[in-house]
C-alpha cells in the first residue's frame, strides 16, 4: 500500500517536474543553449499568478496562461536582445550569460517585489481524494492534469503546426531550414520565448503548494537539469519522461532510505543512467 | 627575453603587493583569495581549457582537500602540510572515481554530471557527522603561529602562500599545455574521432589531465581551510560559490590560456567586493544585481575572454605573442 | 566720497568681523559643540540582504535602525557628549567567506566600534574569527552552540542556545499538553538539515529522551525540498501524538498543508524561524489558528517598545528585529558604561555585565546577562501561540499574556 502511494505521489510530482522542465529542454533542442537562468521564470511565473490572484482574484491555474504569456514576452526581448549576440560565441560563454541572467532575475525581483514570502489560499489547497486507504492531494492532481494538457498543447504545436515544424526543422539542420525560407533567427526567439513561457506556466500551477519569493526559482534549478539530462536533451518526450522518472525515484527512494538523502539517491540514479545511457533515456543515440 | 618580461613584472608586482598593503587590513585579505581563486580557476583550466571539459562540478575536490587536512589535524594533529598531501592523494582518487562514469558523456552532459557529483559529496559531507562535523561545520583547530603547522596571525602569509599556490598551479598548467599530454589533449579538443583514428588514447588522456586538476584543487581546499578557519559542506563543496565561480573566473579570464584565470580572478573578486561596498547599504539585492549586470556586459563584450583584449592589442602594436 | 565712506565702511566692518569670529572661535563651548555636533561613532551591522535570507536580514536591519534613529533623536550618546550612530550597512551575502571580507572591510575602512552580524550562524562564525582577531566586539542572535563554545572573548550572543532552545521546544509542549490533560508518549520530530535544523534537532531529541518519550520519527530534509509528501506519509504511519517541525518558511508551509491534505490533526509545535513571522500566517489563513511554536522572544513582552516597530514597518516585531534591536540598545549601554567608542572598552563592558532598562527589558528574563563566553544567561526561550493572527507569548506562566490552547 505505501508502495501504491509513493508511486501516485511520485507520478503527480512528476507530471509537474516534466512541465517546469520542457522549456529547458526545448531551448537546448532547438538552440543548442543550456539556460540556467530557465529556473528563474517559474518564479516569475509564480510572481504573475500571485498578483493576478491578489489583484483580480484569478485562481493561479486560471492565470497559467498570463503567466505564460509575460514570460513570451519577456523571453522574446531576452532572446533577441541577449542570447542571440552570443549565439556564434564558445557555448562556455552562453551558459555564463545565462548565469548572468539568473542573477539579475532574481536580484532584479528582489528590488521590486522585496524579500517576504508569498503564497496564495485557495479553496482546494488542503483537500484531497481519499481511495480507500490512499490519499491523492488534490493540488497536486490539478498541476498533474493542467501539465498533460500543457504537454499534449505542446506535442500538437510541434507536430501539427507550421512553426513546429519550422522549429524542428531548425533544430536538425538551421541551413538548410534557411534554404527552405525559414527564418533561423526567428525560430530562434519563438523556441526561447515559447521554452521560459512553459516554464512559467509550470510555475503558476504549483503555487496553490508552493510559496513565492525571489529565491524560489534556486530549488529548482538542479532539479530541472536533473530531469532534461536524465530524459536526453533536447526530447521533449525525454523531460516527460525524466520528470515522472525524477518524481517516482523521489517517492520511492523515501521508502527506504532517510529523506535527506533524497537528493543523493537522485544524482547516483542520475549518474549511473547517464554512465550507461550517455544520451539520457530518450535521447537519440550517436 | 621579451617574453619573459611581462609575467615576471607581474610576478614581481605580486610580491611586492602584500608588502604594500596594511597587515591588518581589508585589501590583504581581498589579494589573498583572489590568488586563491586565480589558483583554483587555473587548475580547473586544465580540464575546463585543455581538455575542454566544462567541469561544474570542482567543488567535489575542493570541499575533500578542506575536510581531509582539517580533519586528520583534529583527529591526529597532523600538520595541515601533510595534510595537503592527503588531500591531493583523495582528490586524486575522486577524479577518477568522477572520471570513469562521466567519460563518454558529450559537453553539457559532462557538465551536469560533474555538478551532479559536487552535490552529492555535499549531502555525504553534511550527513557524515562523525567526521565532518555535518551541517554545523567544521574548525581548525587554533594553534600558536608558526610556518610548520600553518597557523598565522594576520594575512600577509596567507597571501603568499596563496600567491606561490598561483604560482606553481599556472607552472604545471604550461607543463602540461606544452607537452605532449598537452597535444593530444589540443588533438583531442580539435576533433575527437580524428585523434582516436590517429591513436590517441582519449580516455586516458582525459583521465590524466582530470586526476591533475583535482590533486590541485584537493590542495588548494587545504590552503582555504587554514585560511578561513571555519567552513561547513554548503560552503566547501557549493555549486554556486565554488564550481560555477572558477569556472567562471576562468572563462572570464580566457579559458585555455595561462594568464586568462589570473585576469578572471583579478576581475571577479574586486569586482565583487566593490559592489557589496558601494550597493549594498542601499539596497537589498542591489550589489548583486548590478554584478550580473556587468556579468553580462563582459560576455556580450568579450565572449572569449579577457585575454582576447591582449591579444588584439599585441596584433595591432606588433610583436610575437606567445 | 562715496568711494572713500565704503573702503571705511568695509575696513571698519572686515575689522569687526575678524574680531568677532576670533571671539567666537576662541569660545570653547563653540569648539567643543561644533566637534561632538560632527562627531558620530560608527556601528557595523553585516545582514543577509540578498538570497534566501533577505527577509530575515531586512528585519534584523530595520529593528537596528528603529533604536538606532531613536537614540540618535533622544540626543545620541550622552557619554561621548551627543554623538550620533552612524550604522555601516553591508550585504553579508550567503557565502561565509564574503561574511568575512565585509566584516574586515568595515574594520578596516569604516573603524567600526562594533558590529552586529548576520542571522544565519553559519555567517555569523565567519565574522567571528574576523571580529576576535581584531578585538571587536560582535553581537549577534545567531543560536549555534559553536558561536559561545570557542571560548572567544569578543562574541556577544543575545539569545539562548540551539541546544536550549530545542530542549525548550520539547518540555514546554509537555508541560502545556499536561495542563490540559493529555498525555504524550510518542513524538514525530522532523527538521531542515543545515546547522540551524540539526542543531536544535538534538535538543528536542535529548528533551525526549530525558522525558522517556518514544521518538517515532525523526526525519531530516534537504532544506528547498519541493514536495513533503514522503514525510507527511512518514508521519501519518508513525502513530506520533504530536509533530516538532523545524522549518524555515516554505517548508512550514509545505509542511502543515500536505498535514492538512491527509487529514492529519496532531498537534504542530514550531521550531521558530519560519513559524513565528507573519507571512506563515498569511500563507496559512484560518489553518495557522493555534499552531505553537517556540521562540526566542516575542513582542508581546514589551508592547510599549515592540509596537513602534509595527507602526513604522507595518508588521509585528518579529523575533530578529527584536534581539537586534536589543543587541544595539545594550551596546550603547555598554558604550555609556565605558565612555569610549573605542571597540576593546566597549568589549570589557559588555564581558560579564547586567544591562537593565531601554530595550534589554523586551528579552525574556527583563534584563541581558552576559557570562565569559558572552551567552546571555538570562534569555529563556518561551512558547508563543498565532491566536486571533498575532503570536501570543503562553508559556512559561511567568511570560504567558494567554493561556495555550491545546487541541489534541
Amino acid at each position: 500500500m505505501e508502495f501504491v502511494q509513493a508511486v501516485i505521489d511520485g507520478l503527480l510530482i512528476g507530471g509537474v517536474y516534466a512541465v517546469i522542465s520542457i522549456g529547458l529542454t526545448l531551448v537546448y533542442g532547438v538552440m543548442g543553449i543550456v539556460n540556467f537562468a530557465q529556473a528563474e521564470f517559474v518564479m516569475i511565473g509564480m510572481f504573475v499568478a500571485w498578483f493576478a490572484w491578489a489583484w483580480l482574484g484569478l485562481d493561479p491555474v486560471l492565470a497559467a496562461p498570463l503567466s505564460f504569456a509575460v514570460a513570451f514576452a519577456i523571453g522574446w526581448v531576452v532572446q533577441g536582445h541577449l542570447i542571440a549576440r552570443v549565439l556564434k560565441a564558445p557555448s562556455v560563454a552562453q551558459i555564463f550569460l545565462t548565469v548572468g541572467l539568473l542573477i539579475v532575475f532574481e536580484n532584479g525581483a528582489l528590488m521590486m517585489f522585496g524579500s517576504q514570502f508569498r503564497s496564495v489560499t485557495t479553496s482546494y489547497q488542503t483537500m484531497s481524494l481519499s481511495l480507500g486507504p490512499l490519499f491523492v492531494s488534490l493540488p497536486y492532481l490539478i498541476a498533474f492534469g493542467m501539465s498533460l494538457a500543457c504537454g499534449t498543447a505542446l506535442w500538437w504545436f510541434m507536430r501539427s503546426s507550421w512553426f513546429g515544424r519550422a522549429m524542428r526543422a531548425t533544430a536538425l539542420n538551421p541551413s538548410a531550414a534557411q534554404l527552405m525560407g525559414i527564418d533561423a533567427g526567428l525560430m530562434y526567439r519563438i523556441a526561447f520565448a515559447l521554452g521560459v513561457g512553459l516554464t512559467a506556466f509550470g510555475g503558476a500551477i504549483i503555487l496553490p503548494y508552493a510559496t513565492v519569493s525571489p529565491t524560489a526559482g534556486s530549488d529548482y534549478v538542479v532539479l530541472m537539469f536533473t530531469v532534461v539530462v536524465l530524459g536526453g536533451l533536447g526530447s521533449v518526450a525525454g523531460a516527460v519522461a525524466g520528470g515522472l522518472a525524477v518524481g517516482i525515484v523521489q517517492a520511492l527512494s523515501a521508502l527506504v532510505f532517510p529523506i535527506q538523502l533524497q537528493n543523493l539517491i537522485l544524482f547516483l540514479v542520475f549518474i549511473a543512467v547517464l554512465g550507461i545511457r550517455p544520451q539520457g533515456l530518450v535521447g537519440a543515440s550517436r | 627575453m621579451k617574453r619573459w618580461m611581462l609575467p615576471l613584472t607581474a610576478l614581481a608586482i605580486a610580491l611586492l603587493l602584500p608588502l604594500l598593503l596594511d597587515p591588518r587590513g581589508y585589501w590583504i585579505r581581498v589579494l589573498a583569495f583572489t590568488f586563491l581563486f586565480a589558483a583554483m580557476a587555473q587548475a580547473w583550466n586544465i580540464v575546463g581549457g585543455l581538455a575542454n571539459q566544462t567541469s561544474l562540478g570542482h567543488a567535489a575536490f575542493f570541499g575533500i582537500g578542506a575536510y581531509t587536512s582539517t580533519v586528520l589535524l583534529l583527529k591526529f594533529g597532523i600538520s595541515p602540510w601533510i595534510g595537503m598531501i592527503a588531500a591531493a592523494g583523495l582528490g586524486g582518487v575522486a577524479a577518477f572515481a568522477i572520471a570513469i562514469p562521466t567519460m563518454r558523456l558529450q559537453g553539457h552532459y559532462f557538465a551536469l554530471a560533474t555538478l551532479a557529483f559536487g552535490e552529492v559529496l555535499r549531502v555525504v559531507a553534511n550527513v557524515w557527522t562523525s567526521v565532518t562535523g555535518g551541517a554545523s561545520g567544521i574548525s581548525v583547530p587554533f594553534s600558536s603561529p608558526s610556518l610548520l603547522t600553518y597557523s598565522f596571525k594576520l594575512l600577509r602569509p596567507h597571501a603568499y602562500v596563496a600567491l606561490a599556490a598561483l604560482v606553481i598551479v599556472t607552472v604545471i598548467f604550461e607543463i602540461v599545455r606544452r607537452s605532449a599530454m598537452g597535444y593530444r589533449l589540443r588533438a583531442i579538443k580539435e576533433n575527437p574521432a580524428a585523434a582516436e583514428v590517429i591513436g590517441i588514447d582519449t580516455a586516458k588522456v582525459k583521465l590524466q589531465a582530470a586526476i591533475v586538476s583535482g590533486m590541485l584543487m584537493a590542495m588548494l581546499g587545504t590552503l582555504y581551510a587554514q585560511v578561513a578557519v571555519f567552513f561547513d559542506p554548503d560552503t566547501v563543496f557549493s555549486a554556486a560559490s565554488i564550481s560555477i565561480r572558477v569556472a567562471l573566473i576562468a572563462i572570464l579570464g580566457g579559458i585555455g590560456t595561462p594568464v586568462g584565470p589570473i585576469l578572471g580572478a583579478f576581475f571577479i573578486i574586486p569586482l565583487e567586493e566593490l559592489m557589496n561596498d558601494w550597493f549594498s547599504a542601499s539596497a537589498a539585492g542591489l550589489s548583486q544585481l548590478t554584478f550580473g549586470l556587468i556579468l553580462i556586459a563582459v560576455i556580450l563584450w568579450r565572449p572569449r575572454g579577457f585575454v582576447t583584449l591582449f591579444k588584439s592589442l599585441s596584433s595591432r602594436f606588433g610583436g610575437a605573442s606567445a | 566720497m562715496r568711494g572713500k565712506s565704503s573702503i571705511a565702511s568695509f575696513r571698519i566692518s572686515r575689522r569687526s568681523l575678524l574680531a568677532g569670529t576670533a571671539a567666537i572661535l576662541a569660545s570653547p563651548a563653540v569648539i567643543g559643540s561644533a566637534r561632538a555636533a560632527a562627531k558620530s561613532i560608527n556601528i557595523g551591522v553585516i545582514q543577509p540582504l540578498s538570497g534566501a535570507n533577505a527577509q530575515f536580514g531586512i528585519n534584523s536591519r530595520n529593528g537596528i535602525e528603529l533604536v538606532a534613529d531613536e537614540i540618535n533623536a533622544s540626543g545620541g550618546i550622552k557619554a561621548l557628549d551627543g554623538a550620533k550612530i552612524n550604522l555601516i550597512v553591508a550585504d553579508a551575502t550567503s557565502t561565509p567567506t564574503t561574511a568575512g571580507n565585509v566584516a574586515q572591510r568595515l574594520i578596516s575602512q569604516n573603524d567600526v566600534t562594533a558590529i552586529l552580524g548576520a542571522f544565519a550562524s553559519a555567517l555569523t562564525i565567519a565574522i567571528s574569527e574576523v571580529t576576535e582577531r581584531r578585538d571587536i566586539p560582535l553581537l549577534t542572535m545567531s543560536f549555534a552552540d559553536q558561536i559561545t563554545g570557542r571560548g572567544f572573548k569578543n562574541v556577544f550572543q543575545v539569545v539562548a542556545k540551539a541546544s536550549v532552545i530545542g530542549k525548550a521546544q520539547f518540555d514546554y509542549t509537555m508541560a502545556i499538553a499536561q495542563a490540559a490533560g493529555s498525555k504524550i508518549d510518542k513524538i514525530a520530530i522532523m527538521y531542515e538539515d543545515t546547522a540551524y535544523g540539526t542543531a536544535q534537532a538534538k535538543g528536542l531529541r535529548a528533551g525526549a529522551q530525558a522525558a522517556n518519550v518514544q521518538l517515532v520519527m525523526d526525519e531530516a530534509y534537504p532544506l528547498g525540498i519541493t514536495d513533503t509528501t514522503p514525510l507527511i506519509n512518514k508521519l501519518r504511519a508513525s502513530g506520533a501524538q504530536a509533530v516538532f517541525p523545524v522549518s524555515y518558511l516554505n517548508d512550514s508551509l509545505l509542511l502543515i498543508r500536505t498535514m492538512r491534505q491527509q487529514k492529519i490533526a496532531i498537534p504542530a509545535i514550531g521550531g521558530a524561524a519560519g513559524y513565528v513571522i507573519p507571512d506563515f500566517e498569511k500563507g496559512l489563513g484560518e489553518f495557522a489558528e493555534n499552531v505553537l511554536s517556540v521562540n526566542t522572544s516575542n513582542y508581546d513582552l514589551s508592547p510599549e517598545l515592540t509596537e513602534r516597530f509595527r507602526k513604522r514597518f507595518g508588521y509585528f516585531m518579529v523575533h530578529e528585529a527584536l534581539e537586534n534591536a536589543v543587541a544595539l540598545d545594550v551596546l550603547v549601554q555598554a558604550i555609556e558604561k565605558a565612555k569610549s567608542a573605542k571597540a576593546e572598552d566597549v568589549a570589557a563592558a559588555l564581558r560579564g555585565a547586567t544591562f537593565t532598562g531601554g530595550w534589554a527589558k523586551a528579552m525574556t528574563g527583563g534584563a541581558v546577562t552576559f557570562d565569559q563566553t558572552g551567552l546571555n544567561v538570562k534569555s529563556v526561550p518561551l512558547m508563543v501561540q498565532w491566536q486571533k493572527k498575532e503570536l501570543v507569548s503562553v508559556w512559561p506562566k511567568e511570560v504567558a499574556k494567554a493561556s495555550a490552547i491545546w487541541k489534541s
